[in-house]
């Protein structure tokens, strides 16, 4: 099963294909695959005092999956995390998002979760970074600041009252995010980490992870050292308002294409990944990077039937290895 | 005409409690959230499930529970004459309806106020029952882009020609001008959520072709249990720990 | 069990429409042999030790039919591709085949090739359907010699390249003649089709009569031709009806016209038969109106035969514009055509026997015949036969295989024998297969749905809501005598205000003839008892028929009442319908009853019953009469019959009293009131009956003769020609009745019908002068009764309606069944009629008088009143073309030149009935002049 992608493999390709996902198949642990149940299948609960969490229901005494997925068992709690939602946000989470609409004091960005999220004016931190009340004028500039289309990195403040969800960006490390590639690939392909932003030294890219399935692949941008700005901006606002409107203009005016190409050498590794079905996290993407390398391929190859069959081959061996190391 | 022969064979050679070939896959579309085609013989349609995402006219926006649309359709290449087809005729209209109605019933919406979901079944190829075909791969898509239900819908039709109840009607045997009911019904909770009836029959005849179309069902639900499990297994394997 | 393996079939309709159906191949198709050890069984119906199983093509299916019906043919495999082909081609034989291989008693198996995994077959490129349907065939018989090791397959086919090519695959094959050569029995080969083209039989005799070897019949126009002459209009597509009396003519009725197309001798009709589908172009107009000389180019005698009076319309000669004499005001208003193809042919199988002739030299050897249908509708029909000598004297069963146009005769083949000619029991068998008379003995699944024997209301009959007990009432019958299937009763109770309580009793027979029940079907399926002469043909079994149902005196019985409430002048005050209990203490014979009416000594309850009852009746009818309705009169005659020969030992007309009247205004009323309450409750699916009014041409014969004796009708509407007949009083007693009489055979007869096919004016009952009316009072005899009573009790709220009525195209085909049974029986009651008049004059010449009902150019009909039939008399020989005689066309009359003689029409003769025999076995009654 492929998802997304029309490909046309070779007989062997097949095969190989077939062997590397069944050994994928083998590794898997029996529980995991013994833990799944579809819609309307009955979960097994050994107490009646078990806690009925997300996607399941209690029908004439028994509990019962509402949705196809794994069952997950925490102390007394029974919940089945499903495959192929959309994203549901827990507070915390970074998350890569893109604005579309930019309202009062506030922006709705979208990111694949039942609703637009929100980000007030006020959640975030103003470009000159002093902590105070928005004014009118903060308001008119807003569009300033980000637009409709802008690709946004921000962290779940939680659900208001009315039930809609907000966002924040109180920090440097969040933001708009420029010069890159945003990726959309399912939220339970991404694993909440401690660290979802990677600096990739080696290839001058940075990559964030948000946890709804969105991944930014952008040319490394130096988290500028907060006083230091300050101290810029506060001798000529003036001057920090072009910088941060036309920030190109005075920096490099564009990207080298080496860094432009390893770009696209690694949101294609992540995309190739993700239409496997596998897992993306960062030592995955850069082993498959290496791969793409070290076959020697062009950016464009990585995405012909050949180079799937290598990763899958590849996860293959990884997950194998991995496991006797257990 | 002899549409059930006296050896007990159907003009396409099944038997009159046999249905026709039944396929279906998940994941046919990559842009939307939940997707799937459905066969029963010659009978395809695909559906796609969009959501719950934002509800794009605010004014139908419900804060207790999803908003849930359904939209049906026919593609022209999908009957033997190509006929151009307005775009909201009123048959269109009225299964639109049917199939909104029935899978409303089962979608869990309290769980996602504020959203919308849109569930889109089109036609690829009719060949009699499309009713139910939409239904059950409306049913799947809903199930693929992980929107929580209180159990699957399946669907089936029966008929009663030739003084005898046949399975899964084709599209000869729909035209046969007999009685065809589409039942829809929830396997688990044994409930029946949609039944469907042009003609008359009598009675006591009704009740048995009714039973049969819930057999129907009962098969259909067992294969797409199938498929959804192999699917999510699948899932859960590819992804790893 | 579903064998996954679907594919699609593409097929082109008319315009360019892909459709693709699912076909889907099987492995639980089984062989159908009972040793077969890999096969279920459980349906086998192959002979149950390994023997020759043959394999049918078909053509020979086709072709072979009557030789397949024979019992010496059996074990034999029918495949699916085969029913399907002749299915195509002949419904007829489709039929007859069906009917074989679900015949308990014969060893034919249908095997589903098309649908068995293993012997389905593509069609290849450029492969015809025919060689494709071959080759699957070949396939089949190839299967079943792989499956069966043990039994020996043999293909059967007359296809010369079929059979050579499955001698290649290693198939065994034979053509039917030298199958049936080989079973041995030589009277086997007179079942066997000749092909038209000689295809294989090359050792046929040459036709002995060379001179014969010419175009007689134009070609007919191939179907591409007549399809685009059907829609430009220049053809014209009909059913071909015969005149039942004069084969020479024949009408095609056109929609495209409007009217009926005559059809003037056997050259026009070119090779059609009677209810052939045709395609016909009109003759110019100049050409129209030629009949004379037409019907008598053609050779065949043309004499008629004395026969029963007609009762109506249906059963008179169509005669039209009689007068060839009459001059030019008479304008030819009815279009001629003459056939040019065949669109469907109506082929079946006839009664007969064989003309007279020599035998041939050399006896044994193959002979060729004609054949002459009883029915004069058909032409004599070429057969061959190997046993001449015995078939002579005998009725015979021929079918028709082919008419090619060198031939001036059909081409057929023998079937079987049904006994000598003039035998009673022959020639009644005769009349029954003629009438398409269903004879059988009822099978033990229709006999499984009678109740158990012997039978009695039992305690849930009489506790059952639905069922009034009405034992306390005095209920009579009065029937014929020796009537035992009796259905209906009467009662009449005076009221304690002067009113009367009138029930009239109708055997409940839906309470044990359920719908969907064979009995069900059998009964639909033969829709009404037949009455011959000497035996009774039931519709239901014996036991319900002479014992359940019937309502016998000094017994309980169901029965469906119908209880008025009448004032003493026989005004309805209230109208109740019912299932009751009945316990009837007398049933009567119409004589009876009559006396115990006429005897004024008797005082007892039942007979002052009788004489309320009659009271009713009297007013009820005169009422009636005032209405409109017609007194029609017709010659019945009733026989006495021999007990143990069976002959018949008088004769005489059917005396109709006054309890007879008295019954059937009962009845009458009933029915009305049963027809106003179902159409009341179902009006889209009630079962009525009509009787459609006589059109002025119908009345034309009857307005002539009328006219001829100075006679006035008025025709204008059914009350006027009451009236008129009223007026009508002649010098003697009889002319009335005679009147009348003519009257009566120019109405149409009155047919059932679904009261949703119609708009109400149309529901009308002409005779009956009534705008409603249905048959509701012998569910015994009549099936139209049944559905009457279950339309009845559904709108009582007593039972559901049964599913059929949901189906208008059923129900109608189901009305159109039993008018086409009840014409049949009607036809059959009067041939026996007819039959037994012969056997009564045969040994009894006798002088009687006569009326004249119509002039001929070369004498006149009698109607003989005593008899109630109708024959000619000749005033001059054959040949002899009336050179004396003078026929006064507009006065009726036929005169002798000399002026010695002058008889008119309805005037009365002498005559001397006597059967003489002119041709060895072919007796015939004769009326000649005193």
């Amino acid at each position: 099963m492929m998802r997304g992608i029309q490909l046309s493999f070779s007989n062997t390709q097949k095969l190989r294909l077939e062997k590397a996902l069944a050994q994928l198949e083998s590794l898997s642990s029996k529980v995991n695959s013994n833990a799944t149940v579809i819609v309307a299948d009955t979960i097994p609960v050994d107490e009646d005092a078990a806690l009925k969490g997300h996607g399941t229901l209690e029908m004439d005494k028994n509990v019962v999956a509402t949705v196809c997925g794994v069952v997950e068992r925490v102390n007394k709690l029974v919940y089945v995390r499903s495959f192929r939602a959309r994203y549901k946000p827990e507070i915390g989470d970074i998350i890569v998002g893109r604005v579309i609409e930019v309202a009062q004091k506030r922006w709705r960005l979208e990111i694949n979760f039942s609703q637009d999220a929100v980000l007030m004016l006020s959640s975030m931190n103003l470009p000159d970074g002093i902590q105070r009340r928005r004014t009118a004028i903060d308001e008119l500039n807003m569009r300033s600041i980000f637009v409709e289309s802008d690709v946004i990195c921000a962290e779940v403040r939680g659900f208001q009252h009315d039930g809609s969800l907000h966002l924040q960006a109180r920090s440097q490390k969040y933001g708009k995010l420029e010069r890159g590639k945003l990726l959309k690939i399912p939220p339970y392909l991404v694993k909440r980490r401690k660290q979802h932003f990677h600096h990739l030294d080696q290839y001058g890219v940075d990559l964030i992870f948000g946890c709804n399935g969105f991944i930014w692949v952008g040319e490394h941008v130096e988290v500028k050292d907060a006083m230091l700005e300050d101290q810029v901006n506060k001798s000529d606002p003036q001057n920090t308002q072009s910088a941060s409107l036309l920030g190109s203009s005075e920096e490099p005016t564009y990207t080298p294409l080496e860094i432009r190409q390893y770009i696209c050498r690694i949101a294609n590794a992540i995309t190739v990944f993700s239409a496997l079905g596998f897992m993306v996290n960062l030592e995955a993407v850069m082993e498959t990077v290496t791969l793409s390398l070290s076959l020697n391929l062009g950016v464009h190859e990585m995405l012909e039937a050949e180079f799937h069959v290598r990763v899958a081959e590849q996860e293959a061996e990884r997950r194998s290895t991995s496991t006797r190391r257990k | 005409m002899e549409y059930v022969n006296p050896e007990g064979l159907r003009l396409d050679g099944r038997r009159p409690m046999e249905m026709r070939q039944l396929r279906a896959e998940i994941g046919v579309l990559s842009r939307a959230d939940g997707s799937a085609s459905f066969e029963m013989g010659n009978t395809k349609v695909i559906a796609a499930v969009y959501g719950p995402r934002e509800v794009q006219n605010r004014s139908q926006q419900m804060n207790d529970q999803a908003l849930v649309r359904c939209e049906y359709s026919m593609a022209n290449f999908s009957t033997g004459d190509r006929r151009r087809k307005t775009k909201a005729d009123r048959r269109s209209t009225e299964i639109s309806l049917v199939i909104h109605q029935t899978m409303e019933a089962c979608i869990l919406t309290h769980l996602m106020p504020r959203s919308q979901i849109d569930i889109y079944v089109q036609v690829l190829q009719a060949d009699g029952g499309t009713r139910s075909a939409c239904i059950n791969a409306a049913t799947l898509a809903l199930a693929d882009a992980g929107i929580p239900m209180r159990d699957l819908v399946t669907s089936c039709s029966a008929g009663y020609l030739n003084s005898t109840p046949l399975l899964d009607l084709n599209y000869l045997e729909d035209s046969a001008g007999g009685a065809d009911v589409t039942v829809g019904i929830l396997p688990k909770l044994d409930k029946v959520t949609l039944l469907q009836m042009d003609a008359k029959l009598p009675m006591d005849i009704f009740e048995n072709v009714m039973q049969l179309a819930v057999e129907g069902c009962k098969a259909v639900e067992s294969h797409i249990r199938e498929i959804l499990l192999e699917n999510a297994k699948t899932l859960g394997n590819r992804r790893g720990v | 069990m579903l064998k996954n393996k679907a594919f699609s079939r593409q097929t082109k309709q008319g315009r360019v429409i892909k459709e693709v159906r699912e076909h889907y191949l099987r492995d639980d198709i089984y062989c159908g042999a009972p040793y077969c050890k890999s096969c279920n069984v459980s349906s086998a119906r192959l002979s149950a030790s390994p023997s020759t199983i043959l394999v049918l093509d078909t053509n020979v299916v086709l072709n072979q039919i009557d030789l397949l019906e024979n019992p010496a043919i059996d074990n034999v495999v029918v495949l699916s591709v085969v029913l399907a082909e002749v299915k195509n081609k002949n419904i007829a034989v489709y039929n007859r085949l069906r009917a074989l291989c679900s015949n308990s008693l014969r060893k034919f198996f249908v095997f589903s090739n098309e649908y068995h995994k293993d012997t389905y077959v593509n069609a290849m490129a450029g492969e015809s359907p025919n060689d494709r349907n071959d080759r699957a065939i070949r396939t089949a018989a190839k299967w079943y010699q792989g499956h069966l090791e043990s039994a020996s397959i043999l293909l059967i086919t007359n296809d010369r390249e079929n059979k050579k090519k499955a001698i290649e695959e290693g198939i065994s094959a034979e053509t039917i003649e030298c199958y049936v050569k080989s079973l041995g029995q030589p009277e086997l080969l007179d079942l066997i089709v000749q092909p038209p083209s000689e295809d294989v039989n090359m050792d046929d005799v040459e036709d002995l009569r060379p001179s014969k070897r010419k175009v007689i019949y134009s070609e007919h126009k191939p179907m591409s031709e007549i399809t685009s002459g059907l829609l430009r209009g220049l053809l014209h597509q009909g059913k071909l009806r015969v005149n039942r009396f004069n084969p020479f003519e024949a009408y095609v009725g056109s929609e495209s016209i409007g009217d009926e197309i005559i059809i003037y001798g056997r050259a026009n009709m070119n090779r059609a038969f009677d209810g052939d589908i045709v395609a016909v172009e009109l003759l110019p107009q100049e050409q129209w109106h030629e009949e004379k000389s037409l019907a008598l180019a053609d050779e065949d005698d043309d004499e008629e035969d004395v026969h029963l009076a007609p009762n109506s319309a249906d059963d008179a000669p169509r005669v039209m514009n009689q007068g060839q004499t009459a001059p030019e005001e008479m304008k030819p208003s009815r279009p001629t055509g003459r056939v040019v193809g065949i669109i469907k042919r109506n082929w079946h199988s006839y009664c007969g026997s064989l003309e007279p002739m020599p035998m041939p030299a050399g006896d044994g050897g193959r002979a060729q015949a004609l054949f002459v249908s009883k029915d004069r509708r058909i032409p004599k029909i070429r057969i061959q036969t190997r046993q001449l000598g015995n078939l002579l004297d005998k009725r015979i069963v021929v079918a028709v295989d082919s008419w090619d146009r060198l031939s001036r005769y059909p081409t057929g083949h023998y079937v079987r024998t049904i006994g000598e000619i003039g035998d009673r029991d022959t020639e009644t068998e005769v009349v029954l297969i003629e009438n398409d008379i269903n004879t059988r003995p009822f099978s033990a699944q229709v006999l499984a749905c009678l109740p158990p024997l012997p039978w009695s209301v039992s305690s849930q009959d009489l506790t059952n809501p639905i069922r009034q007990d009405l034992r306390h009432l005095r209920v009579c019958s009065v029937d014929p005598p020796g009537c035992k299937d009796i259905d209906d009763a009467l009662h009449c109770m005076p009221l304690s205000n002067g009113n009367f309580e009138v029930g009239v009793h109708i055997a409940d027979v839906t309470n044990f003839v359920h719908p969907g029940t064979p009995l069900d079907d059998e009964a639909s399926q033969r829709g009404t008892s037949v009455y011959l002469v000497e035996r009774r043909i039931d519709m239901l079994p014996k036991p319900l028929t002479e014992d359940i149902c019937s309502l016998r005196a000094d017994v309980e019985r169901l029965a469906f009442s119908v209880i008025w409430e009448m004032t003493p002048d026989a005004e309805i005050i209230s109208t109740k319908y019912t299932k009751s209990v009945i316990k009837s203490c007398a049933a009567l014979s119409y004589v009876e009853a009559q006396a115990r009416m006429d005897d004024s000594r008797l005082v007892d309850p039942i007979t002052s019953d009788l004489r309320n009852l009659n009271g009713l009746a009297k007013i009820m009818r005169q009422r009636r009469i005032d209405r409109g309705a017609l007194t029609l009169a017709s010659a019945e005659v009733k026989f006495q019959i021999d007990t143990e020969t069976h002959d018949p030992l008088d004769i005489g007309m059917y005396q109709i009293r006054e309890a007879n009247q008295m019954v059937e205004e009962f009845m009458l009323a009933a029915n009305v009131a049963v027809a106003e309450k179902i159409l009341k409750h179902f009006p889209p699916c009630a079962l009525l009956r009509r009787h459609p009014s006589p059109t002025k041409e119908m009345l034309e014969p009857l307005l002539r003769t009328a006219e001829a004796v100075g006679l006035s009708l008025d025709v204008t509407s059914s009350k006027a020609l009451a009236d008129s007949l009223d007026r009508a009083k002649g010098d003697d007693p009889y002319f009335n009745k005679l009147i009348r009489i003519l009257a009566t055979r120019c109405m149409t007869q009155a047919v059932y019908f679904c009261s949703g096919d119609l708009s109400p004016p149309e529901y009308l009952h002409y005779g009956l002068a009534s705008p409603l009316y249905t048959h509701f009072t012998s569910p015994i005899r009549r099936y139209a009764d049944v559905i009457v009573h279950r339309l009845l009790a559904a709108s009582l709220g007593i039972y559901k309606l049964p599913g059929v009525f949901q189906d208008r195209p059923k129900l109608t085909s189901i009305s159109d069944n039993l008018n086409y049974r009840h014409r049949n029986a009607q036809m059959a009651s009067r041939a026996s009629i007819e039959l037994h008049t012969l056997i009564f004059f045969r040994k009894r010449p006798t002088d009687t008088e006569a009326r004249i009902v119509k002039i001929r150019s070369n004498g006149f009909i009698v109607f003989v009143p005593k008899y109630g039939i109708e024959g000619p008399v000749y005033v001059t020989s054959k040949g002899d073309n009336g050179g004396e005689w003078l026929v006064d066309e507009k006065q009726q009359k036929i005169r002798k030149l000399d002026g010695s003689a002058s008889y008119g029409v309805l005037g009365t003769v002498r005559i001397h009935m006597e059967v003489v025999e002119p041709q060895p076995n072919r007796p015939k009654l004769q009326l000649t002049l005193v």
